[in-house]
């Protein structure tokens, strides 16, 4: 009961029924709304870069084949003048004079030729500039060269920088303007497209060209024979890169950042609408990815205009121009698409911060109804909580009403009914409670009248020797009026001299750690024994101080200590117990004395009684001898005189016989069996009858240590006591046994037993029931004063009608005897 | 794949070129004494039927197999696409590797329909002769033709479509001006062309 009463500090939670709800609705909720997120944000990603790189892709094959058309356009278009019959017939015919002339001759007119037009001479030039192949060429450039209806696309015409025509030797034959030299058989070009004369398209990799301060192309065409069967002439045509490629490329433009580019497979940039014509691409790792001969898209580290951001990149090559390309200088054309990350994932990242501003939103709208829903659980679940406790504590209050409809509401009409029981079973404890302490109270009441009306003191203390009650006889002997006294200090109150406060403290002490729980006699146990003897010496000196004895204003009081449990699982308390003996003191004094005196009267009256008869008998034969005068009759008189001496010799020794002994011999180890084997045959041969049975049960006892007449004797005296209990007709049991307490010797005899009221009395000196000249009255006197002297213990039982019982025990182990003060005397 | 198609190819080039070497050498042995010459009919008779027999082995147990068995397709756009040549181009290129060689001997694949107007006829003989051949498949067309002051002697052999990969892709290119071939159709004519005047 107490524990529930106390169990009022508030119980520890580490987590709230609302919290722990909140936070598994927020698992519940937000972890796979996050993981979607995630999910749906990594595979849009994936999803954005396939479409777009898929796109990008299709974007730039798209314009590489546009690109490859252009290409391919400009060179069939220019190609229109290689095929030129009166050009071929011209070439034929150059090639023809040429043939003719040794290389000498020819290296002169070449040389020669060389030199005019350097100089600037006015018919070459013009023969050259303005001649009709010129004025072809011219056409060519304006568009009017083939269908003056269908002009060539001026952009490539405007893109032109240079056009003109040598022929087999590298001369040139045929230009559009002034500006080129006049020998190129060793320039790249020409060797590209003359081909050891087979002939090819030449299509140079871009150049920054100082003369026209731009980036140039050579677009170098051979003119085969009529016969196609040799080069005999080439066609060199440059254009302006930005200027040719711009149009088709740099318009190509999507989103903010979105464009094509067009790069050859050094990575130099031939078109972007960002990059400048000529630069290389900003990340030369990136070249050899988007460089393949197939097309397609890749994610790469970066997008080669200087971001490092990963980047969507499609690109395709230009096939058929790139074929060109390859075989002239190993380079190939690629378009390149590319759109800047951040515009790319735009999308995908505004719907990541959309959908994470919902998450957000869900989230702390989870959170929001989590906690009202968890509030509705836990709510009623705290006023059952509190309920409970209020229960618990015994405050039982009105029944807890609950609408939930749920298990809560079943718990509460649970809770209603237990509630109910405790009460009904609580009023009927309370009642209980109620008769029983009545009665408790009742008997603190009557053990208070008890203990006051008792005319001893009692006195209780603590085992911190302090008052812990006084009964009333204890306050008027203590001469305490004024009431409160307990806890007062028990010598305080006792005013002892400090010899007698040591005393009670050693014994206070000694109470303490004895283990036994009532009481106990914890002084010397006076000897009573010792005390019930008159004539033992030693009882004279010492008896005021073996007595439990306390003076308290000037009177005697008889003492006890005992202790006693008060209160369970606390130290026992210490009790003391007073009887006032000052009167009785002085009687027993008195009391002692008398029995000494009176000891003396039946010692000297036993004495007497025994030495007179043969001392009368004495005397009476002294005056017999003194009046005859016959020899014979003197010398049986004296006889009888000597009878009668030797009678008293025996009396006086009979009683002083073992004092004599004691003298004569010392202590020795002996065999108990033995001694009473010896003893029996002794006492057998007094008692000399067929009717007397022996039965002996000895076992193997332990040695005891004693001299072997006295102990002989002791035994003879009790076995004589038997033999003339069962007056010649009996049965008489011995028996010796041994265990840890001691050596037992019991004589049972069969004879008349002894009548009570001699009981006390037959270890007394001279008590005898014997007639007069049978016994001296000593014999169990001697025999008591031996066995107690060796530490034993002599006991009759009487069982009248059936016999007599004597148990004699001796301690184990009597190594030495107890001392004894008479042992001198 | 490619590797034994390139192989393949250059093995043909050599053996066309080691040709053309040694039949130049024996023309320029024989110039001296006319009565040992070769006539340039016979060496182009040579010359075609090696070509003719490179052609089909190439068209046949190159490309159609590889083909059927679907190990790597003959496209247009070979280089680009790892593919290997069409039996057209591989004639084109064996022709430039010729050409390229120097010895002044020559051969082209031409045709009335061609899908690249650089493989037209290049003369009024060329045309001519092509036209020709349609009645008289077997019958080469010869002749004497010129450059200027250089004389050439010219033979053209029927070229006919042998397999169906060569039919259905002129029928199906988007450049092919004649997209009706039918299987041992002409499609066109070599020309070898030996120059005379050297």
């Amino acid at each position: 009961m107490s524990n529930i009463l106390t169990s009022e500090t508030p119980i520890k939670r580490k987590k709230g029924l609302t919290t722990k709800l909140v936070l598994s609705m927020l698992l519940v909720g937000a972890l796979p709304l996050l993981i979607g997120l995630f999910l749906a944000f990594y595979q849009g990603t994936q999803k954005i870069q396939e479409v777009n790189g898929a796109s990008f892709e299709a974007l730039a094959t798209e314009t590489a084949r546009k690109m490859d058309l252009v290409v391919a356009d400009e060179i069939s278009r220019t190609a229109l003048l290689t095929t030129d019959v009166a050009i071929v017939k011209f070439l034929e015919e150059q090639r023809d004079a040429l043939n003719a002339l040794n290389p000498t001759a020819l290296a002169e007119v070449l040389q020669q030729e060389q030199a005019r037009w350097e100089a600037g001479d006015a018919d070459q030039t013009h023969a050259i500039t303005q001649g009709p192949i010129a004025e072809k060429l011219k056409s060519q450039i304006e568009g009017t060269f083939i269908d003056p209806g269908h002009p060539i696309p001026l952009i490539t015409r405007s893109a032109t920088r240079a056009l003109y025509m040598t022929d087999i030797a590298g001369r040139l034959i045929a230009s559009i303007d002034h500006k080129p030299s006049f020998l190129h058989a060793q320039e790249p070009w020409w060797q590209g497209a003359f081909h050891k004369a087979v002939g090819q398209p030449f299509l140079s990799p871009i150049a920054f060209d100082p003369q026209l301060n731009t980036y140039t192309f050579t677009l170098a065409l051979p003119i085969m024979d009529s016969l196609r069967y040799e080069a005999i002439g080439i066609l060199r045509r440059v254009y302006d890169v930005k200027e040719f490629f711009a149009p088709s490329i740099e318009t190509i433009r999507f989103g903010k950042t979105g464009h094509v580019m067009l790069i050859d497979s050094r990575g130099i940039v031939l078109s972007c609408p960002i990059l400048p014509t000529g630069t290389a691409l900003s990340d030369p790792q990136l070249t050899p990815l988007v460089t393949p001969m197939q097309a397609g898209w890749t994610s790469a580290p970066s997008d080669g205009h200087g971001g490092q951001d990963t980047s969507i990149i499609g690109f395709a090559p230009l096939d058929n121009t790139s074929r060109i390309t390859q075989a002239s200088s190993g380079v190939g054309w690629h378009m390149f698409v590319w759109q800047s990350s951040e515009e790319l994932f735009a999308p995908i990242q505004q719907f990541f911060q959309w959908t994470a501003a919902f998450g957000i939103l869900g989230v702390a709208l989870l959170v929001t109804l989590g906690y009202l829903a968890a509030h509705r659980i836990s709510a009623p679940i705290r006023r059952l909580q509190e309920a409970a406790r209020r229960i618990g504590r015994g405050e039982f209050q009105e029944p807890i009403v609950m609408t939930t409809g749920d298990e809560i509401e079943e718990l509460a009409e649970e809770i209603n009914r237990m509630n109910t029981q405790l009460a009904s079973q609580f009023a009927g404890l309370e009642s209980q409670v109620a008769l029983k302490t009545q009665e408790v109270e009742y008997l603190q009441e009557s053990t208070s009248h008890i203990l006051d009306s008792v005319p001893d003191p009692v006195i209780m203390i603590t085992p911190e020797e302090t008052i812990e009650y006084l009964n009333q006889a204890s306050k008027n002997v203590l001469a305490i009026t004024n009431g409160n006294s307990e806890g007062r200090p028990f010598f305080e109150l006792l005013n002892l001299d400090p010899a007698t406060q040591a005393k009670l403290h050693q014994e206070i002490e000694a109470v303490k750690h004895s283990s036994l729980p009532s009481s106990v006699p914890t002084a010397q146990e006076p000897n009573t024994k010792n005390l019930k003897d008159p004539l033992s010496q030693s009882n004279w000196g010492d008896t005021g101080d073996t007595r439990q004895e306390l003076r308290l204003n000037q009177r005697t009081y008889r003492y006890r200590w005992f202790s006693v449990h008060v209160h369970p699982g606390k130290d026992a308390c210490i009790g003391l117990v007073l009887r006032d003996s000052t009167e009785e003191s002085l009687l027993q004094d008195q009391l002692i004395q008398g029995e000494k005196l009176a000891s003396l009267g039946v010692l000297s009256a036993g004495i007497g009684h025994e030495l007179n008869n043969p001392l009368v008998g004495v005397i009476g034969l002294g005056e017999a001898i003194q009046d005859e005068d016959n020899m014979e009759n003197m010398k049986g008189y004296a006889k009888d005189i000597v009878q009668h001496g030797k009678r008293m010799a025996a009396i006086i020794r009979d009683f002083t016989g073992q004092i004599g002994n004691q003298f004569l011999e010392s202590k020795t180890v002996i065999d108990i069996n033995a001694q009473l084997t010896q003893a029996i045959n002794v006492v057998k041969g007094q008692f000399p009858s067929e009717s007397i049975t022996v039965n002996m049960r000895l076992e193997t006892i332990p040695p005891l240590r004693a001299k072997p007449y006295e102990l002989g004797q002791a035994l003879t005296n009790v076995l004589t006591n038997a033999f003339q209990a069962i007056s010649g007709t009996g049965t008489i049991d011995i028996s010796t046994s041994a265990n840890e307490e001691g050596i037992h010797i019991r004589i049972a005899d069969t004879g008349s037993g002894i009548a009570p009221s001699h009981l006390p009395k037959v270890f007394d000196p001279f008590f005898t029931t014997k007639g007069q000249g049978e016994g001296s009255g000593l014999g169990l006197t001697v025999a008591y004063r031996i066995i107690t002297k060796l530490g034993g213990q002599i006991r009759l039982e009487n069982n009248p009608g059936q016999g007599t019982i004597c148990h004699i025990t001796f301690p184990l182990s009597v190594e030495q005897p107890t001392q004894r003060k008479d042992d001198g005397s | 794949m490619n590797l034994s198609t390139s192989q393949c190819f250059l093995l043909t080039s050599l053996l066309l070129t080691c040709l053309a070497i040694g039949l130049t050498q024996d023309l320029q042995a024989a110039a001296p004494s006319p009565p040992a010459s070769l006539s340039p009919e016979k060496v182009s008779d040579y010359l075609h039927s090696i070509i003719e027999a490179d052609r089909k082995i190439y068209t046949t147990y190159v490309v159609k197999r590889m083909q059927d068995q679907g190990i790597v397709l003959a496209r247009e756009d070979w280089e680009s696409k790892n593919a290997i040549p069409l039996p057209a181009q591989f004639l084109h290129y064996s022709s430039k590797l010729v050409a390229e060689s120097g010895h002044g001997i020559r051969f082209r694949l031409i045709s009335l329909w061609p899908i690249h107007r650089r493989n037209g006829p290049a003369t009024e003989f060329e045309r001519k002769g092509l036209e020709r051949l349609q009645n008289e498949p077997d019958t080469p067309q010869r002749g004497i033709v010129t450059s200027g002051k250089r004389k050439f002697f010219q033979s053209i052999y029927a070229d006919k479509g042998i397999t169906m990969a060569c039919i259905s892709c002129h029928n199906a290119h988007p450049l092919s001006p004649k997209r009706d071939f039918q299987l041992g159709d002409l499609m066109g004519g070599v020309v070898i062309t030996i120059p005379l005047d050297e």
